[in-house]
């Protein structure tokens, strides 16, 4: 049962769709309290949809949702957020008219605790001491490095015990990508604020994150231990780009996949 | 619309628009022969970027002409072997054709195997050209070139990505066909010089055998032989030049080789050849393929998608599916059984196939089909009365390699359900008194194992018939009734001699359960080992909440034990307790044709099966 109790995100036989198109046909997954949980997978993979469903933007075409042992699916995404899942979505989203300060008060906007939503005001600056600098200028003035930190803080500002992380290194520069990825970390580590990852940047997810699921088409192909899955001969060829030679120099032709 | 009761009258029909015989002592003077007949009508059909192109008689026979000159002119003698290793596509025939007009010997090659199995079959046939068909298996026989002594050239038939790639020894496809061009502006006659050279005893293809056990054995099969069997089964599959064939098991395999590629150049009937193998659903409905030759295992597909679909549908449509099939069945039981079929019956089943079972053979790709065969694997009988009571009558036919295809045949007026049917006219078969063993005399029957004296003489008596392997009974009427392999045969510890394949056929009827390898040889109990089809397993976990991940842990899952194990409980209620299967273990492992566990058709290889997974199956027995 102690297994079961650490368990903060349960995701059983999860369906979503677009209309007549499904984009996850039967996802389970699991994500431990203070750990992070990346999510491979290609374009068009479900990996979005899948985030879109849990924070509660997309309801479930069937399958159920626990956060915190509580069934959230069909719930209003506000009432998630306040029980404190946070979702960080693709391409940033902040609010570009608002200033930094004024974003960061959004995130903050279903809690009441004035004194508590000042202290993590702080440490979310702490986090990302470039933003106090610029804290009243408009957010779409930002770079790009900044507005995703801006997208994170946010998030921070719910107090969440997890976080939705939707492809955080999109657009940015590799040492960019560097340091969000190691403020990233430092959430976890310092506050066990637990984070469900989507990076395209495979190699990265993987040395940061826990442990790992594979999504095609989606469906679930493979789950394992982070360090496992980079030694899967699948993993080494489609996501980290460490392809066998061949006969001849430019091998077109991909093999197909086994997932073992 | 089919109506079962008008059977013969149909086949009848069908029957007065057969094809004149072909002439021709060897394959390719029948292939000639055709084209100087049909010159203008249309035989292959093959899509190109998603549009359906055809070419016909002429058109292919001057391709052949070019690819045979191309040949030639790049040193192919007579008697040279050609090896082809491609998916089935029309380059395969037209390779195949051009090799034979050059008096050569073809040799097929699955595209699913590995590097070290086609180095194999290329040095013990040592073929001097090879037909790859794409990037992928070019760098599978660039990769075994340096092992093959006798290999000369390779030919990519599907140049995609290779426009830039130069290799002294390697040709694509439309450069053979200019070089035979132009080899053929400088000596006009030099294909028709060569198809002189012909000869009745010219070995005309190598078959090699999927070995479940040791190395692939080449079967080889002379001119006269092959083209006996072409014309034999003219009189087995009764197809005319207004027929729509669909091509797309692999051509390496005698059933489409002589049962789909052949036939259809002798009988003059279109070939429309599938994109790959994983489109043959939709390339099917496209086609809509009057006759369908095809293995049990699509036919197991085509009905459990059926049932899948009908589980997803409202419970009207599920009980008009239910009376209508169930009137199906009853009318197909007459129908087999010689009875009339009363007129409220008939007029019932009018009504069903107007309302249901029409769109259910429209929606698998079977409304125009008028007949069914099913060959290469046993099949239960009670998919067979399915598809009789769909409206599509289905023969079983029963042949291996070694026969050059079909030997015996249920036909029309002629068959008996579970059997596989009566000896065919052009061979004898009969039950060897001592192992019961069908033993098959004829033309057709191959010549020997290539390089291998020892094999060949094992397959044969001493008067000369061939050893099938597989056991089996016969009745008065003459239908053979397949028993099992004779080396599969179990004599469980307590004696009591099994036939596996039956309860494995029983197991695979179920829509959950993709093949089984039942055990039990020399122990107190049968178990088995049950590959899941991972389709309809899924389906079944997600429509009731059980979670899963991946493949592996939807076969670990308790509920889909449970599945199993009612299906399991399920065939053993019609056995007795010593035949009943009392364990079972799901594959974990999802397999795919690449793997050595199932053949490229996905059937679980039993010896494989017994000695990689000992550890699981003598857990089934350590435990009490």
């Amino acid at each position: 049962m102690s297994q079961q109790a650490a368990d903060l995100l349960v995701v059983s036989s999860v369906e979503s769709a677009y209309g007549p198109i499904k984009a996850i046909r039967g996802v389970s997954l699991k994500v431990a309290a203070s750990s992070i949980v990346t999510l491979l997978g290609s374009n068009g993979a479900g990996k979005t949809t899948l985030l879109k469903t849990i924070s509660g933007i997309m309801d479930p075409l069937r399958g159920s949702i626990e956060f915190r042992h509580q069934n959230i699916s069909g719930f209003d995404p506000a009432r998630i957020v306040q029980m404190g899942l946070s979702h960080v979505p693709e391409g940033r989203e902040v609010f570009p008219l608002l200033t930094v300060h004024e974003n960061l008060l959004m995130g903050a906007y279903t809690r009441s605790d004035r004194d508590a939503v000042a202290k993590d005001m702080e440490r979310a600056y702490g986090y990302f001491p470039i933003l106090s600098q610029r804290r009243d200028q408009d957010a779409g003035l930002l770079s790009g490095g900044q507005q995703q930190m801006l997208a994170i803080a946010r998030a921070l500002l719910s107090s969440p015990r997890m976080i939705l992380m939707d492809e955080p290194s999109l657009g940015l520069s590799p040492k960019l990508t560097k340091e969000i990825f190691e403020i990233i970390v430092r959430i976890n580590r310092e506050s066990g604020t637990s984070i469900l990852l989507i990076e395209q940047n495979a190699h990265m997810a993987l040395n940061t994150a826990d442990y790992g699921y594979v999504l095609e088409n989606g469906r679930v192909v493979l789950e394992d231990q982070c360090d496992r899955l980079r030694e899967k001969e699948d993993i080494r060829e489609f996501y980290l780009g460490m392809k066998q030679q061949g006969v001849r120099g430019d091998r077109r032709w991909k093999k197909k996949k086994t997932w073992r | 619309m089919r109506y079962l009761w008008k059977l013969h009258e149909e086949f009848e029909r069908a029957q007065r628009k057969i094809a004149p015989p072909l002439a021709g002592d060897t394959a390719q003077a029948m292939f000639w022969n055709a084209v100087a007949l049909r010159s203008d009508q249309v035989w292959l059909r093959y899509k190109k970027f998603g549009i359906w192109q055809s070419l016909t008689w002429q058109q292919t026979a001057d391709q052949v002409e070019a690819v045979t000159a191309g040949l030639i002119a790049l040193g192919l003698a007579v008697q040279d072997r050609v090896a082809i290793i491609s998916n089935t596509r029309a380059e395969w025939v037209l390779a195949d054709l051009a090799a034979l007009s050059a008096a050569a010997t073809t040799v097929g090659v699955y595209p699913t195997d590995s590097p070290s199995q086609l180095s194999y079959v290329i040095n013990d046939s040592s073929a001097r050209f090879i037909f790859v068909e794409d990037e992928e298996q070019l760098d599978k026989a660039l990769s075994v070139m340096d092992e093959c002594p006798s290999l000369g050239r390779v030919i990519v038939m599907d140049e995609k990505g290779l426009s830039n790639y130069q290799h002294d020894r390697v040709l694509g496809w439309s450069a053979l066909l200019e070089l035979g061009r132009l080899a053929l502006g400088a000596a006009p006659g030099m294909v028709k010089e060569r198809l002189a050279q012909q000869r009745t005893d010219h070995l005309a293809m190598l078959v090699y055998t999927s070995g479940t056990t040791g190395k692939p054995k080449g079967a080889m099969h002379h001119q006269e032989g092959l083209v006996y069997a072409i014309r034999a089964h003219s009189k087995i599959i009764w197809q005319n030049p207004t027929d729509e064939r669909m091509c797309f098991l692999p051509l390496c395999h005698i059933a489409e080789r002589i049962g789909g590629a052949f036939i259809s150049m002798y009988t003059g009937t279109r070939i429309n050849f599938v994109e790959n193998p994983e489109t043959v659903p939709e390339n099917i409905r496209e086609i809509a393929p009057t006759v369908v030759l095809a293995v049990p295992r699509v036919w197991e597909k085509f009905h459990s998608g059926v049932m899948l679909a009908l589980s997803e549908s409202t419970p009207l449509q599920q009980r008009l599916f239910h009376a209508a099939i169930g009137l199906g069945l009853r009318i197909a039981d007459r129908v087999l059984g010689g009875q009339r079929v009363p007129l409220m019956e008939r007029i019932g089943y009018v009504l069903a196939q107007w309302l249901v079972l029409a769109n259910v053979r429209k929606s698998i790709g079977l409304d125009r089909a008028r007949v069914l065969l099913t060959g290469a694997a046993p099949i239960s009988p009670q998919l067979i009365r399915w598809f009789f009571a769909l409206g599509s009558p289905m023969l079983e036919l029963w042949g291996m390699t070694e026969t050059c295809a079909a030997s015996s045949a249920n036909r029309p007026g002629h068959i008996k359900l579970g059997s596989i049917g009566q000896a065919a006219e052009h061979n004898e078969m009969r039950i060897d008194p001592q192992t019961g063993e069908i033993l098959v005399q004829g033309k057709n029957v191959f010549s020997g194992y290539l390089n291998n004296p020892e094999k060949t003489a094992e397959a044969f008596t001493p008067d000369g018939w061939l050893r099938t392997g597989d056991v089996a009974t016969v009745d008065g009427q003459g239908f053979f009734t397949i028993v099992d392999r004779m080396k599969d045969i179990i004599i469980t510890a307590g004696g009591k001699n099994i036939t596996p394949s039956e309860l494995e056929n029983e197991l695979k009827a179920s829509p959950y359960i993709t093949d089984a390898v039942v055990i039990g040889d020399r122990k107190p109990y049968l178990t088995a080992i049950i590959m899941v089809d991972h389709d309809n397993v899924e389906h079944f976990a997600l429509s009731r909440d059980i979670r899963f991940t991946n493949y592996e842990s939807l076969t670990r899952s308790q509920e889909v034990v449970d599945l199993i194990a009612a299906e399991v409980a399920g065939v053993n209620q019609r056995y007795a307790r010593v035949e009943q299967i009392k364990k079972f273990r799901l594959l974990g492992k999802k397999l795919t044709p690449e793997d050595e566990e199932v053949t490229p058709t996905m059937k679980l290889k039993r010896k494989l099966i017994l000695d990689r997974y000992t550890p699981m199956i003598e857990a089934m027995y350590a435990e009490p």
